[in-house]
Formats: structure tokens, sequence, C-alpha cells
């Protein structure tokens, strides 16, 4: 089975290219000497350090066959046969009428779906709720995280001219550089271009600026249309650029990453942060509503982390700083300040 | 039934989507690294494919108030590696190959910021791409970075597709030598940003 094989077939192997007999001889192959793994491992590390995934794997195809399949599942189900997956990498058993009727009801089937699909995929919308993060990867390979209360929407047309996506909320973009299909994240008070980047993108509706931080490569920040002037702003690694209520632009360079992105470790952290910008982020983070009463008004800033464990914790900790009584009934909290008399 | 006359066609087309959105999400989220996990157990493209739609198809028809539990990253993880056992242990791969990968690790998720530390570690790696002979260099970009396919490469750059291949094993057993010190798994501290 063995004989023929070299070690430049290993290449083969890592990039998935062989047929599922090939692949079993080259199995054989290297189980033979031990060299032959760790030459095995050597490779699938380079190949993991000079590229993001082995091979480009068509993930909008994929969901194409599913829907089609899912589609065949439902008729098979529907007309008496199994609706187990017929295992595709499998044996081929089956008696040959179920397998000609089970081929009609594909074909029907088929039909059936195809009507009902829209012409066009649909955009999707990907959300998450107070206190759930999301990873996910888009069609072009690139990498979103979002964050807690977020909503993204991708539009149908996504990748044919641009790929331009909606943002309300927070998230972080790990994006493959394509001058030819520009990356765009469009929010209500602007948009963020990718020009080769890792950025993470703040704008929740509830707050009226957008926030943008720059941890790797570069990005170009545009006002939205009819905003204040129609400016843009050019933004490097460690750069923060900000569009304000006004539509005013500004940009701080060297901040700390460690700070704006640590909620993507599952921290959270605020420097010199507003009061009311904390708990509303706690807010989403936990799945609670936090009232301050009368701190609310205070211009106090706060410098504070928490490590998302147990919302009493955190809570318990915010207490502390603000020199404050908490108590908590399911998702309501109350904050009330603790009586100081000179 | 009365309302259906009322109906727009268009209307009904944009019934409502037969996705859930969780579903959905799920497969967006983790095709890709499942793919991937699934090749290394089972060596070809084609049938890590197959294995993964075959997981998410067997969770579709299974659907329901579980899902919750289920199309979460770690449950699909065992679900897959399962499956690429059960696949090699049928068409009777080399038990050797067996117990090897069923040490396979579920990869831990590289939170983004993982990805920009291992930034720092992609200048090594530019630099290594850097000093590789030209035409070596020039194949290996293709291949890796612009993820042409070998009869492509050969297509443009007017070379054979013998030469393709030589020349993109070159590339690797070179840069195995240079990266050497890296090709161990990066230990990323576990909390750089205090």
């Amino acid at each position: 089975m063995t004989e023929g094989i070299e070690k430049s077939d290993l290449l083969r192997f890592v990039e998935g290219d062989c047929s599922p007999d090939e692949a079993a001889a080259i199995q054989g192959w290297i189980a033979a000497d031990p060299r032959r793994g760790e030459l095995l491992d050597d490779l699938r590390a380079v190949w993991g350090l000079t590229g993001s995934s082995t091979r480009p794997w068509v993930v909008a195809g994929a969901r194409i066959r599913l829907l089609r399949s899912r589609g065949r599942h439902a008729a098979q189900r529907s007309a008496g046969f199994s609706a187990r997956p017929r295992s595709l990498p499998f044996g081929r058993a089956g008696h040959g009428l179920a397998r000609i009727a089970a081929a009609i009801a594909c074909v029907v089937a088929g039909t059936v779906v195809w009507r009902l699909r829209p012409r066009a995929a649909p955009s999707r919308e990907y959300a998450t709720s107070p206190g759930q993060r999301l990873r996910l990867t888009l069609s072009d390979s690139t990498r979103v995280l979002l964050s807690v209360g977020t909503r993204l929407r991708v539009p149908r047309d996504f990748g044919i001219h641009t790929r331009a996506v909606e943002l309300d909320g927070e998230a972080y973009f790990v994006v493959r550089h394509d001058p030819r299909h520009p990356f765009l994240v469009r929010t209500r008070q602007g948009v963020t271009e990718d020009l080769g980047t890792s950025f993470d993108v703040r704008a929740y509706p509830q707050e009226d600026y957008l926030q943008v931080v720059v941890a790797a490569g570069r990005v170009s920040l545009h006002a939205g249309p009819g905003r204040g002037r129609d400016s843009a702003l050019s933004l490097r690694s460690r750069d923060r650029g900000v569009i304000d209520a006004r539509g005013v632009l500004s940009a701080t360079p060297g901040v700390s990453l460690g700070d704006y992105l640590a909620w993507t470790r599952g921290t959270l952290a605020f420097r010199n942060a507003a009061l009311g910008d904390v708990v509303a982020q706690l807010g989403r983070w936990y799945d609670v509503d936090i009232d301050v009463g009368d701190a609310s008004g205070t211009a106090e800033r706060l410098t504070i982390s928490f490590a998302t464990g147990s919302v009493d914790e955190a809570l318990a900790t915010l207490a502390r700083v603000l020199d404050a009584r908490w108590t908590r009934s399911g998702r309501m909290v109350r904050l009330t300040p603790l009586q100081r008399r000179q | 039934m009365l309302d259906s006359h009322v109906r727009s066609p268009t209307l009904q087309r944009r019934a409502p989507p037969a996705t859930p959105p969780s579903w959905e999400s799920a497969f967006q989220a983790h095709y890709v690294e499942l793919c991937e996990y699934v090749l290394r157990f089972v060596g070809s493209a084609e049938a890590a494919q197959d294995l993964v739609q075959d997981l998410f198809l067997r969770l579709w028809d299974s659907r329901g108030p579980r899902d919750a539990t289920r199309l979460t990253r770690p449950y699909l993880y065992v679900a897959a590696r399962n499956r690429a056992l059960k696949y090699l242990r049928h068409r009777r791969v080399v038990t050797a190959w067996i117990a090897r990968v069923a040490c396979e690790e579920t990869p831990p998720s590289d939170t983004p910021e993982d990805l920009c530390l291992r930034g720092e570690l992609d200048d090594a790696v530019q630099q290594a791409i850097a000093q590789l002979p030209a035409r070596c260099r020039a194949i290996f970009v293709l291949r890796r970075r612009e993820q042409l396919s070998y009869r492509e490469i050969a297509t443009r750059l007017g070379v054979s597709l013998g030469t393709v291949k030589s020349q993109m094993w070159r590339a690797t057993l070179r840069l195995r030598t240079k990266l050497a010190p890296y090709l161990a798994r990066p230990v990323i501290p576990e909390d750089r940003a205090g």
C-alpha cells in the first residue's frame, strides 16, 4: 500500500488535497516511522505560522450544500425513509428501488427548496444578548468577535463589490485585507474602512459616539454623511479614533490596547470613565439593570476593572469604589450611597 | 386561508428564514475551524467537509430545546472528533494512526487578542519568507497568501506543475529550518494586559 510515497507527499496530505484512499495510504506510511510523524508535525506548524487556514474552505458553498441536503432530508422523512443522513463517506448500501425513489424525492425537494429560496441570499444578522459573546468567521474568512448586546448585519451583496457590514454595539475584527473588495464597518456615526488590519469598533445605539481602536495595521475612519464636515481620519496601530455626537473626529495615539481589548479576553476595564458608561456596560455584560439613584449625576470618573465571573462580585467591587451599598433582586440592582456625615 | 389571497407573492417569498439564527450562527462561526480540525484526522479535505456537513445535518434533524448546549464550540468539537475517529475505524486505517490522532486536542479558542500577540511572531515569519530564493518565495506566497491552486500558479508563472510542487516543498523545508525555534506551539502568557 505504501510504496511510492515520498516525503513531499506529506504536503498534499497537510493541505488535504488527497482523495480518501490516498490519505489512508499516507496515514499508514506515516505510522510506520515516528520520524515521518515528526516531519508531519513540523510541516503543520509551518503551515500554522504562515497562514490563517490550511486551505481556502468555502463557507458559502458549504452553506448552500447544507441547505439543499436539508430539504432532501425533509423529503426523505415525509416519504417514509430514514431521516438519518446518508452517511456520505461510508458504504453505499441501499435498496435499488429505494435509492431511485429517494433520488426522485431529492429532485422534487430540491426544486421546492430552490423555489422557496429568495432570489439572492438574504442578508444575515447576528445578535448577542446581554451577557453573551459570539465568534464568527465571515465568508471572506474575516474573523469577528461580537461583544455583549451587539447586532451585526451582513447584507446580501457582501463581498460582491465591497465587504460592508452594519454594526450596532461593539465588535473586534480581524480582516484579511483585499484592496479590490474593501472591508467597511458602517455605524450610525460613521464608516470604518479596513486597510489591512485588526481593530475594535464600538458604537452602541445608547451612546452618542463611535470609537475605533486599532490593534494592528491601518484603518480609515469617515464621518457619516450629513454629520459635521465630511472628513476622514487615518489610524494606525494603537491609535484610538472617535467621532463624537457632533460628528467631530479626533484621534489619540498610543492607547493601551489591554484596556480597550480586555473584553475580548473576558475582562472589563475602564480608565477614567464616567459612571454612566461603566454602569451601562456592566448592565450589558451581566444582563442586569443597575439603578444608581442619586449618584448618577456625579461627575466622578472611575478607573476600575472587572474579571467576569459572577455579577455579584462585580457589583461588590463597584459598590466599594463608589462607597455605596448594593442590593440585587433578579435583574434589578440598586446602588444606594452610604450616608456620610461630617 | 382567506388572507392567503390577500398576501402578495413577494411577501410569501419573504417568509420567515428557514434556519433559526442560533443554528446559522453556529455554522458560520465553527464550520471552518471544524473542517480544519477534522482534516488533521482524515488528511482529505473532501472527507473532512463531508464529515462536518454530516454533523451539522444530524444536528439539524434532531434540533430542539437541547440546541443551546449542542451548538456550542466544545460540544461540536467532541462530536466532530467522534465522527472523525469512527470514519477512520470504518475505513480500516492502521491502528497506529488512529492512536496518534486520538491524542489530537481541541485547539484553544484564541481571542482576537491572542491573534494580536501572535502578530509579533509574524515579523519573524515575514523575514523567513523574505529570505527564500525569489522563485521559491513567489510560489510559496501565491499558494499560502493568494491561495491559488498549483495549476493556477504554474499558469501564472509559466512553469510546469512539477516545478511548482518541488519549489513548494523546498520552500516549506527551508522555512522549517528557519522557523525551528517557533515550531513548538507558541506559549502566550495568560495575562499580558495588566
